[in-house]
């Protein structure tokens, strides 16, 4: 059973990258004219189009990884603290506390993507989706190096 | 700030409070309550489990998140309007400062 929750936690995940990778990327480098190539159409994305599916693969990303949490605290965390795998056992350590952060800063980033989008808000708009960015980024690498490292059903 | 209603208040005062009170309740240990994986005890505040490992980041969130939503309710039932002349970057400062300070807290593993 934990093996499919891993992967499934593992491709929930994936989604979330994807999508808040598409809106940093729109937010930070909008594509002002029609889009032509594969980057000019991955930056055209329409970002306020993506704030709710964010919100909910975050937060059901998190939900089940905090139920795998459990198993990974008894298991794969030996492995990585008798492995003397130090700099992985930090990033997830760095990882549990980032997602609890990340969590906190859904309600504000769900308010300043409401639609019609504020102008004034754009800088503060822009950095809370720059941060959820970091955040997935930083957990979706942590998780991938740790269960790397300690395998499926090992 | 520019949010002109009570959830924007809120939503403000709840990510930078959350954020801040996440750190000391990290460095404090003051989890809300407690787990024991192994065994599968539920105990309340920082109790260790009878046995195997004690799990607090479940219990860290809880009382962050108790904190920030005090803390944003009593922001945005402000008198006047006090809590909406709140800055918005507030949203995302104070996480990335909580961010970098766990990060400096935990530093020992990247140079173990």
């Amino acid at each position: 059973m934990w093996i499919a929750l891993v992967i499934t936690h593992g491709l929930l995940a994936f989604l979330l990258l994807g999508a808040i990778t598409h809106q940093v990327v729109s937010v930070w480098a909008p594509v002002r004219a029609a889009a032509g190539n594969f980057v000019a159409r991955f930056r055209a994305v329409g970002s306020a189009n993506y704030v709710n599916a964010i919100i909910v693969l975050y937060c059901a990303t998190a939900a089940l990884g905090s139920v795998i949490y459990t198993n990974y605290r008894i298991t794969a965390r030996l492995t990585l603290e008798q492995g003397h795998y130090w700099k992985s056992y930090g990033a997830f350590e760095l990882k549990e506390h980032f997602i609890a952060i990340g969590l906190a800063l859904l309600p504000a980033y769900w308010w300043f993507w409401r639609q019609p989008l504020d102008a004034k808000e754009a800088v503060t708009r822009k950095l809370l989706t720059t941060l959820i960015a970091f955040v997935v980024w930083w957990a979706f690498l942590a998780g991938h190096v740790a269960n790397n490292i300690r395998g499926l059903g090992t | 700030m520019s949010a002109n209603s009570r959830f924007g208040v809120f939503a403000v005062t709840f990510a930078a409070v959350y954020a801040a009170a996440y750190y000391l309740v990290l460095i404090n240990n003051w989890p809300l309550f407690s787990y024991g994986p192994a065994t599968g005890e539920w105990t309340l505040f920082n109790r260790a489990a009878s046995a195997g490992p004690t799990m607090y980041w479940y219990g860290w969130i809880a009382t962050s998140a108790i904190v920030a939503a005090i803390a944003g309710l009593v922001a945005c039932y402000l008198p006047g309007n006090l809590g909406r002349r709140l800055w918005s970057g507030l949203a995302w400062l104070v996480p990335l400062c909580s961010l970098a300070a766990i990060a400096h807290l935990l530093s020992g593993y990247f140079t173990h």
